[in-house]
């Protein structure tokens, strides 16, 4: 969204919504919106409403990119990948603002084809008008200058994903074994190429890297039920806790701040939502966050 | 072209054949109900060396039974109405210009080829689908035609994207149904992709001396058919040529070269029934009748045929040490001896691979080993809930397994090379293996050690370790290691393939688990 638009969106919301621009300067920082509740598809829209609607961040005629991640052939029960529900009420909400298209895809580490399948992202998808669920294609990676980076100087990411209107990041919470858990930051890597796994040596500040280029106007955390152990990939029931949440924000590292005290952890245990907050890419300090209950 | 009942039935067959060879391939369910495997079942020569090799019966290669006993009551019609190869060549060989044909390959030669082979399955070494024709187009196809049929659309595709970019989208439904129906879904490249095609190319290459020259003169599956053809109780009647008109000899596309029917070579395609010009020409029951035509083969070929298969089960035993620590079978193989009694060779198994983890062996396992899969990790990782391999396996060398059994099957263990691993070698964080490891409780793990970098610094690094009770040698780890080249982690062969332990995994208790 240009300046401009988010004026205009800003000025329309006045107009309509007096309480909600009420809201917004009066906390003056970011605004999240967190819903709860056992049905995932209400409590993702109850979430988005929250901070004024998809027709927010989504204009009629755009091309959104849907990042869920669904890196793993895990079913949604098992805290892998983002719950397909959540995924579908997000795609359904930007169309109703009137999407283009909406595409949907991450470079997965299983096979694409049982990823895609399993996670029950391609199922729940399956038949949509304007939504498209295809797989990577290498051809699609181009080299992009990091112009501030401090680990990588450039890399290679999806055009879709660089060249969609609106890039919605809507990854799962859970537990990971290097970087403790991977929220909305880490979700980022399902559009790089290349030898992703070599970031790992220093990911706290190649994450920051990446995210300072592909911004998420939009920021959707499932936590409806999350891994505690055992991930990313998890696989044993027993690791998996039903917390029956969704947050949604435009600040991905207040999201990925708050979505860390659900795992009983401080925000400034995750190293990757410190680099980031560093860089400048959001708000860590929850205290500073205006926290709506959807 | 022909329009006879045994042409419709040849395209049918072939048509039927390459429909389930594409069909050999995951497409969202994670069982394959029919693939190509169908016709190695019903296939008298890998049925009869793989009932050899085994001792014992394999309740899914009845087929293959039946159909030789079918044979022993019509003779060589599975050669004439259904082997695709057979098919193959009857729809070429007539643009192939005839030269005279080769003498040295009448005769015997057949039979020196089809006597070792069985004869090393008695010795426990199933050879057969070397020479198999089903296995031969199989692999011809599966290593050769189509990954270059895929390579050279998704090259065409990728071409569109250079010049159109986004605009290549408008034909991307067109692309996707080719994608998903015909072409193979991973480009991979195999070893012996030349030898494959080669052997192909010279069967039809073959076609220049005579018609259906492999199948008359060379063929072990047509030799064994034509073996117990010369019993069948349906004949051609008259057995010779008959003496005004001789138009046989050139109607028939196998075995009125001589002036009586040779019935072992006879494929029953009924072509001199159909065009007789007197309409004396019929296929009737006469009764079981010793053939006539003289002895099956010399004595010094029967002996001869034995003893080569002697050599050919013992002789090429010799295993290169370094290359065997690293031959890795397919999930579920237990015994390297059993894999080799039952293991056609067919191909299917590295044909259905989610991600091209199996190829076929050159190096790792001798000569004795050729063509046999092998699991490749840094190639391609078995993936922890396929179980396709197993299933499309003709003969059972691959299990079928259900896919909470097929996980606690090992294919070998991962061991780290501290030399190469970078949280070892550079003390910089890594565990990319750790992060893939698809066993709930990890078989990889991470120690947490704060020491100091090569400057003095004090670093804190996760340095991994194997569970070895936990590890299932599926080779993702070794995949992923973002090191170039060489992995840091890599799976090695063990003899000692028992499964993990039952409730280690999703359900039950500590059970797999040794060290909470």
């Amino acid at each position: 969204m240009d300046r401009r638009s988010f004026l205009r969106v800003l000025g329309l919301s006045y107009l309509f919504h007096r309480w909600l621009l009420r809201d917004l300067a009066a906390a003056g920082g970011p605004v999240l919106a967190v819903a709860e509740g056992a049905d995932y598809g209400r409590i993702t829209r109850q979430a988005i409403n929250a901070l004024g609607g998809m027709g927010r961040f989504v204009k009629p005629g755009q091309t959104v990119v849907v990042k869920p991640n669904m890196g793993w052939d895990r079913n949604a029960e098992q805290g892998a990948n983002t719950h397909p529900l959540v995924v579908k009420a997000v795609v359904e909400e930007c169309l109703k603002a009137g999407a283009k298209k909406v595409k949907v895809f991450d470079r997965t580490c299983n096979d694409e084809r049982r990823c895609y399948i399993n996670s029950g992202i391609e199922p729940a998808l399956r038949g949509m008008k304007n939504v498209e669920v295809k797989h990577i294609e290498d051809e699609r990676f181009r080299k992009v200058p990091i112009a501030n980076g401090a680990v990588l100087k450039q890399w290679e990411l999806y055009d879709e994903a660089l060249g969609a209107d609106v890039f919605i990041n809507v990854p799962v919470a859970k537990h990971h074994g290097l970087t403790r858990l991977t929220l909305g930051l880490k979700n980022v890597m399902g559009v790089m190429g290349g030898n992703r796994g070599s970031i790992h040596k220093n990911i706290d500040g190649a994450l920051a890297d990446i995210n300072s280029v592909l911004k998420s106007h939009l920021v959707v955390i499932d936590a409806t039920r999350v891994l505690t152990a055992h991930g990313p990939q998890g696989g044993d029931l027993r690791d998996v806790k039903v917390l029956n949440k969704v947050i949604a924000g435009t600040d991905i590292v207040a999201a990925d701040a708050y979505a860390t005290t659900l795992f009983g952890l401080k925000p400034a245990d995750i190293a990757v939502t410190v680099a980031a907050h560093k860089r400048g890419l959001g708000e860590m300090d929850l205290r500073k966050v205006r926290i709506i209950k959807a | 072209m022909r329009h006879t009942s045994s042409r419709i039935s040849q395209l049918f067959f072939l048509a039927l054949f390459l429909v389930l060879f594409l069909m050999t391939e995951y497409r969202g369910s994670d069982r394959i109900g029919v693939a190509v495997n169908a016709f190695f079942r019903a296939n008298p020569l890998t049925a009869a060396s793989t009932l050899l090799a085994v001792k014992g019966w394999v309740p899914f290669l009845l087929p293959g039974v039946i159909v030789l006993v079918l044979s022993v009551l019509l003779g060589r019609f599975f050669c004439g109405w259904l082997c695709p190869l057979g098919t193959v060549l009857d729809l070429v060989t007539g643009r192939i210009r005839k030269t005279a044909p080769l003498t040295w390959l009448k005769g015997s030669v057949k039979y020196w080829l089809l006597l070792p082979l069985l004869v090393a399955s008695l010795l426990n070494l199933n050879l057969a689908g070397l020479l198999d024709p089903i296995a031969i187009l199989v692999r011809a196809l599966t290593f050769f035609v189509h990954p270059l049929l895929g390579e050279t659309v998704r090259s065409g595709w990728v071409g569109l994207y250079r010049v159109f970019g986004e605009g290549r989208d408008v034909l991307d439904p067109g692309y996707r149904f080719l994608r998903d129906y015909l072409l193979p879904f991973r480009d991979t490249l195999y070893p012996l992709a030349f030898l494959s095609a080669l052997v192909f190319i010279l069967i039809i290459f073959l076609e220049r001396f005579e018609t259906r020259n492999w199948c008359r003169n060379l063929c072990p599956l047509g030799t064994l058919l034509g073996l117990v053809a010369r019993l069948s109780p349906f004949s051609r009647v008259p057995a010779k040529l008959c003496a005004d008109c001789q138009a046989c000899r050139e109607l028939c596309p196998t075995s009125f070269d001589r002036e009586l029917l040779q019935k072992e070579e006879c494929i029953l395609c009924m072509e001199c029934q159909l065009h007789c010009p007197n309409q004396r020409v019929r296929f009737r029951l006469a009764g079981f009748q010793p053939a006539a035509g003289g002895p099956v083969m010399e004595r010094r070929v029967l002996l001869g045929g034995l003893v080569g298969g002697l050599f050919l089960a013992k002789l090429f035993r010799f295993r290169d040490p370094q290359s065997q620590a690293r031959l890795l079978r397919p999930p579920g193989v237990r015994s390297e001896g059993e894999f080799l009694e039952k293991c056609v060779r067919c191909g299917e198994c590295m044909k259905v691979c989610l991600r091209s983890a199996l190829y076929p062996a050159l190096s790792q396992t001798g000569i004795e080993g050729l063509y046999t899969p092998v699991l490749i990790p840094r190639l391609g990782y078995c993936e922890y809930n396929c179980t396709l391999c197993g299933q499309v396996c003709p003969t059972g060398a691959i299990p079928d397994l259900p896919v909470a059994e097929k996980k606690r099957e090992v294919i070998g263990k991962a061991v780290f090379d501290k030399n190469h691993c970078i949280p070892f070698a550079l003390r910089k964080e890594c565990i990319v293996c750790e992060e893939h490891c698809p066993i709930p409780q990890k078989a990889i793990r991470s120690e947490v050690v704060t020491e100091r970098d090569f400057s003095g610094r004090p670093v804190t690094v996760k340095k991994p370790y194997v569970v070895d009770e936990l590890c299932n040698g599926c080779g993702i780890c070794e995949n992923v290691c973002p090191l170039e080249g060489k992995s840091g982690i890599e799976v090695f062969a063990v003899k000692d393939r028992t499964p993990l332990r039952e409730g280690g995994l999703e359900s039950g208790g500590k059970g797999g688990d040794p060290y909470s």
